[in-house]
């Protein structure tokens, strides 16, 4: 800990990654600074040195290669928001970003990166992109590895931030004709979410024929509602089907947070909510391009 | 937004003139508090209480003291050394209840979560910051008390030793014979209302930064204040030294709402740094802090008696507010006014209301926008809509049919108040209009639509304001000086400050027609206690009463001398010397004028000549003094503290989502009577943002604790007001009365409507809930607590059924 923190600006990711291996603990990866500085600043994290990741080209940029949609760590909220890849293969993605707080002053700044490795449960980013089945690339000590963002969430000891970069995220896109919706349930405009839904869906003749459904905000992880959506594989979206699915999730929050987002047993009961309504959304929209 | 056309465009009062102050703020180019920074400059840290209650049995500084750039570390034992306990801004003694000796920091015990128990002065804000981490200190933890209600509890910790309960005051406010009207009443109805703790955030956190005057053994306070001469005082008290040798100076103030009135610990302890440091020594305020200031919390036990009609017989309301720990601060007094205030617009005679002020282990109050008037609308107009649907009334109609009536004006209340004037029942009727009442009550009636029901929530805030309170710094009366210098620029000096609600612009509008000359030639200076007039600062919509009230006196008072010397250069009567906008003709000869710097530069240069019949420099000093205060005690010992009541009515329709209880505000409407609207944009500022206060109390925005009293709302990611989205655009329409006793009939405007839109919120959300049998009046209605009113009626209408 330091009084006054150094700061570093690598101008690649290898330098960047030899500079983390090379520094024992105390330091620290900032990007946009948005999730890292109010703790800096009100004295809960004290850091001797930042290495500030921003000259990273590596980690820019938005693209796509043989069904897979590649979006560099450092891309910004806004750009989420307004990139035409992202728009046409990842439209939940795109929405999910949009509807983090913060106003434009933040998404202007707010890394996917930052977003992710925050590993927030509030977050909107995450549950989005664990509904789309997304990757992960990381370098560590000039090491690269990729793996699912599913299996990272649980990761003890992933380094993420203190000696692990993320460098990319890699989405499937989105098949043709996917139902999707992100729904979001807040206290209020400046609040964050007090329950979270990402769902998507596949039809085929008026039947599920697959669904995602990812429920945030509700517990300290993100829940993945597939044994809640199980249930649905090969049934129409009816009355019945929703009304199940509404009294299944609950159930899967077992210790659900209690705070000033709203108390356990009114966010339990949310997580059906918004998990019912974001999948009669995505069953709405599936099939229309 | 009302229309702001006006008829008399040859007056600036009345007109939506560009605020003179607002460029540098929005620019960024406005110098805060925090923004200076003096060569020397030392910065403190303050080490608070980590517990509610607790007896300090060892503070160990010693390991602070080692760090490289630690200046000085002092505890609450040694700063009583030095100082005197802090003066209370509205001593409790004086009105009959308990007065604790506050000092800046615990010594022995501590009182509330957050108070400050050392302090750290270092070269720089993070060494201080570190080095308080060093400070070592042993508490013995003891049980809080956190509700009122239990605190008076014979068996209940006792917050402040050796004092015999944790009541502070306890007083009635009564009047005729209540217990005659409940005899004879044809209803009563009994409404529990539970008012949270909600504050005020300013952006602007406070800051104090203490300068040493080595010249003068003195001490210059820059100061996050709202009343910068009583703050003089109170710092001559602690310090010991005379006001002569302190000064204080408050810069721009970024929002301030009762917050940054004083009794703060930090102030004098500044002050007292930058003595024994011989150094500046400043502290500003983390969101943290400012969000322990407290307020609002409240429980009523409200009954009302009806006759068969629905009119109001008698009232009867037990309150208990918890003002959390002592503080000198002047926060307890809303409890006071909250029953002064009683029964509001309402013209029931025969009330019995008991107030009592309880002290508690939350930390303390201070002031907040409403002063506890918020609290007596929130109260009274969640009852009466209770009285409405039991008695199966319109929500409106009861309210007009008790109202009192514009001819029966000045009023004098049962608790002693002289309404001054008001159009009670106009000001609804013309809010249901402005809104389209009959137009939401037929959409009402169609039903809930995809699990979403719609309400309408009616609510009346009579808001007494300029308030004087007899043996306080809180006074009536303010001052103000105009100056014009030999090139006719006016510098106007008031003894009002502003907390940026745009007063400096409507007072140089006042002064700039009673002068006679443009608003470009104003500047206005407050919040200096060495160049300004004494006077007592803003608070209870006072600083355009009164601030403006004198500077039109002194205007008319240099305008006299100027018109004097115009009349000798133009060789004619004073009385044909004409003066509008900086320019001086003479009535009927076209074509002779003079500008007002040439007959200033002639004043000035003529005293022997054209200027021997006035007395220079051109300047006046003036005061005004609302008439109608009265602080002799009538037959029944009571005083009108109030010289305006503004007031107003709020109609807002909202929409409940029955599955996540998530209430969405469709439409509001306000018609509001300040008596005189000197400029339409800063009284439909100032009204919008109390809405939005009043709007986001109501349904979100609290202060939590947890069970041993450690406050858990610590940054604006659980403190959430009001953004854009959560409010439709108010139609605001004015419904003026004239205040037949001051200047230019102005009322107060800048603290009206917490909690008449608070009310109006609450009874919107309850109409909508009719039909599921739903009734809450514990606040805010969050969408978890709607939510789970809903989910109980559920089951008390399955349990009924099964019955
Ligand atoms: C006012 C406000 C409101 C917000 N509301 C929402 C909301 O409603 N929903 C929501 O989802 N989010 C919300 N956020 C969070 C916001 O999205 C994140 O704070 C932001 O994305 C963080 O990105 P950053 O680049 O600023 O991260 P930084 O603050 O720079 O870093 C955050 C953390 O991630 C690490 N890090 C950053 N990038 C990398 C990387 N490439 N590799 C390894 N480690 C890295 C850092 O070391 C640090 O620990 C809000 C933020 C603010 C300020």
């Amino acid at each position: 800990m330091s009084l006054y923190p150094s700061f570093a600006r690598p101008n690649s990711l290898a330098q960047a990654s030899e500079l983390l291996a090379g520094l024992s603990g105390g330091s620290v990866i900032i990007a946009g600074g948005q999730e890292i500085m109010p703790y800096i600043n009100h004295g809960a994290m004290q850091p001797d040195i930042y290495i500030d990741i921003g000259g990273l080209k590596e980690l820019r940029g938005i693209s796509e290669a043989d069904g897979v949609v590649s979006i560099g760590a450092l891309t910004v909220h806004r750009e989420l928001q307004g990139n035409a890849i992202v728009a046409e293969k990842l439209p939940m993605l795109a929405d999910a970003a949009s509807r983090a707080g913060g106003g434009r002053q933040v998404h202007n700044r707010a890394t996917l990166g930052g977003n992710l490795v925050a590993m927030h449960p509030l977050y909107d980013i995450a549950p989005a992109l664990l509904a789309l089945g997304a990757e992960v690339e990381l370098v560590k000590a000039g090491e690269t590895r990729r793996t699912s963002l599913a299996a990272l969430m649980h990761e003890t000891s992933h380094g993420l931030g203190s000696e692990a970069i993320l460098v990319r995220v890699l989405v499937p896109a989105m098949a043709a004709g996917t139902g999707w919706a992100y729904e979001k349930l807040k206290l209020s405009g400046g609040a964050y979410g007090s329950a979270n839904a990402a769902a998507t869906v596949q039809l085929d003749a008026g039947r599920i024929t697959a669904a995602t459904l990812m429920i945030g905000a509700v517990a300290d992880r993100i829940i993945d509602a597939a044994a809640a959506v199980q249930g649905l594989i090969g049934q129409a979206w009816t009355a019945a089907a929703a009304e199940q699915l509404e009294l299944r999730c609950p159930a899967l929050v077992k210790q659900p947070l209690s705070d000033q987002q709203g108390s356990g047993e009114w966010r339990q009961a949310m997580a059906g909510v918004v998990a019912r309504r974001a999948m009669a959304a995505a069953v709405a929209r599936a099939g229309q391009k | 937004m009302a229309d702001h056309s006006t008829t008399d465009d040859t007056r600036y009062v009345g007109q939506a003139v560009r605020t003179i102050e607002g460029r540098a703020p929005i620019v960024g180019a406005a110098r805060y508090t925090n923004d200076f920074v003096f060569p020397g400059q030392l910065y403190a840290h303050i080490v608070r209480s980590p517990h509610a209650a607790a007896r300090i049995r060892r503070i160990d500084s010693s390991g602070a003291l080692k760090v490289s750039g630690v200046v000085r570390v002092l505890d609450g034992a040694e700063a009583a050394a030095h100082l005197k306990p802090i003066t209370h801004y509205i001593d409790p003694a004086v009105f009959g209840g308990k007065s604790a000796e506050v000092r800046v920091m615990a010594v022995d015990d501590v009182w509330c979560y957050g108070q400050p128990v050392a302090v750290v002065v270092a070269e720089d804000k993070r060494t201080a910051r570190f080095a308080a981490q060093r400070i070592q200190i042993v508490y013995d933890v003891l049980e809080p008390v956190l509700d009122a209600e239990a605190a008076t509890a014979p068996d209940a910790h006792i917050v402040v030793p050796g004092w015999d309960s944790n009541i502070m005051m306890q007083a009635p406010f009564r009047n005729g014979d209540p217990d005659a009207a409940f005899a004879k009443a044809a209803h009563v109805v009994k409404t529990s209302v539970d008012i949270h703790r909600f504050s005020t955030q300013p952006i602007e956190t406070r800051c104090y930064n203490a300068v040493w005057e080595h010249d003068i053994e003195g001490v210059t306070l820059y100061a996050t204040a709202q009343n910068p001469h009583p703050l003089r005082h109170v710092l001559s008290e602690v310090l010991g030294m005379p006001e002569s040798k302190i000064r204080v100076h408050a810069p721009v103030i970024g929002g301030a709402f009762g917050m940054k009135m004083h009794g703060h610990p930090e102030e004098a302890l500044m002050c007292l740094l930058a003595k024994l440091t011989g150094r500046p020594v400043k502290w500003t305020e983390t969101r943290e802090e400012c969000l322990l200031i407290g307020a609002r919390e409240q429980r009523h036990h409200m009954e009302l008696a009806l006759d068969a009609d629905g009119v109001i017989l008698g009232l009867r309301d037990r309150y208990f507010a918890n003002v959390g720990a002592p503080s000198a601060c002047p926060g307890w007094g809303m409890a006071f006014l909250t029953g002064l205030t009683m029964p509001g617009p309402y013209a029931v005679r025969d009330i019995d209301v008991q107030m009592t002020v309880v002290i508690t282990n939350k930390p303390s109050w201070n002031a907040a926008r409403g002063y506890g008037k918020e609290s007596t609308a929130l109260a009274l107009e969640l009852a009466i809509e209770d009285a409405a649907r039991q008695l199966g009334m319109d929500a409106a109609e009861i309210r007009l049919k008790n109202f009192i009536r514009a001819e029966q004006f000045p009023y004098n209340s049962p608790t002693g108040l002289i309404y001054d004037s008001g159009d009670y029942s106009g000001a609804v009727l013309k809010a249901m209009h402005a809104i389209g009442y009959e137009g939401w009550k037929a959409r009402q009636a169609e039903g809930p639509k995809d699990g979403k029901y719609i309400g309408i929530g009616v609510a009346f805030e009579l808001t007494p304001e300029g308030g004087a309170l007899p043996g306080t710094m809180v006074a009536g009366y303010d001052s103000s000086s105009v100056r014009v210098a030999p090139d006719g620029s006016v510098r106007i000096l008031t003894g009002v400050t502003t907390p940026g609600t745009g007063n400096p612009t409507g007072i140089a509008q006042i002064v700039a027609d009673e002068l006679g000359v443009t608003m470009d030639a104003i500047e206005v200076t407050q919040g200096d206690t060495t160049t300004c007039p004494y006077g007592f600062g803003n608070y209870s919509g006072r600083s355009t009463i009164v601030g403006g009230g004198s500077a039109a006196l002194a205007a008319q008072q240099v305008r006299a001398k100027v018109v004097t010397v115009a009349a000798a250069l133009f060789d004619v009567p004073e009385a044909d010397v004409e003066l509008h906008r900086g320019v001086f003709s003479v009535k009927g000869q076209q074509g002779r004028t003079l500008t007002f710097k040439e007959v200033c530069y002639a004043a000035y240069t003529g005293a022997y000549s054209v200027a021997h019949g006035i007395t220079l420099p051109l300047e006046a000093t003036a005061t005004f003094k609302p008439s109608n205060i009265r602080h002799t005690p009538d037959e029944n010992g009571r005083i009108n503290p109030y010289p305006s009541y503004s007031n107003a009515a709020y109609v807002t329709v909202c929409e409940v989502d029955v599955e996540t209880g998530k209430t969405k505000v469709l439409a509001f409407a306000a018609a509001h009577d300040c008596g005189r609207v000197i400029n339409p944009v800063l009284v439909e500022g100032q009204a919008c943002g109390a809405i939005s206060f009043g709007v986001g109390g109501a349904m979100f925005e609290a202060i939590a604790f947890d069970s041993s009293g450690r406050q858990l709302t610590r940054s604006f990611m659980d403190y959430v007001m009001p953004r854009s989205e959560d409010l439709p655009a108010v139609k605001m329409v004015h419904h003026d009365s004239p205040n037949p006793v001051t200047y230019m009939g102005l009322k107060g405007a800048g603290e009206a409507g917490v909690g008449g839109s608070a009310a109006a919120v609450v009874n919107a959300i309850n109409n909508a809930l009719i039909p599921l049998g739903v009734s809450l009046n514990t606040l805010p209605l969050s969408a978890p607590n709607v939510w789970g009113a809903i989910q109980a009626a559920r089951k008390r209408g399955q349990r009924e059924a099964a019955e």
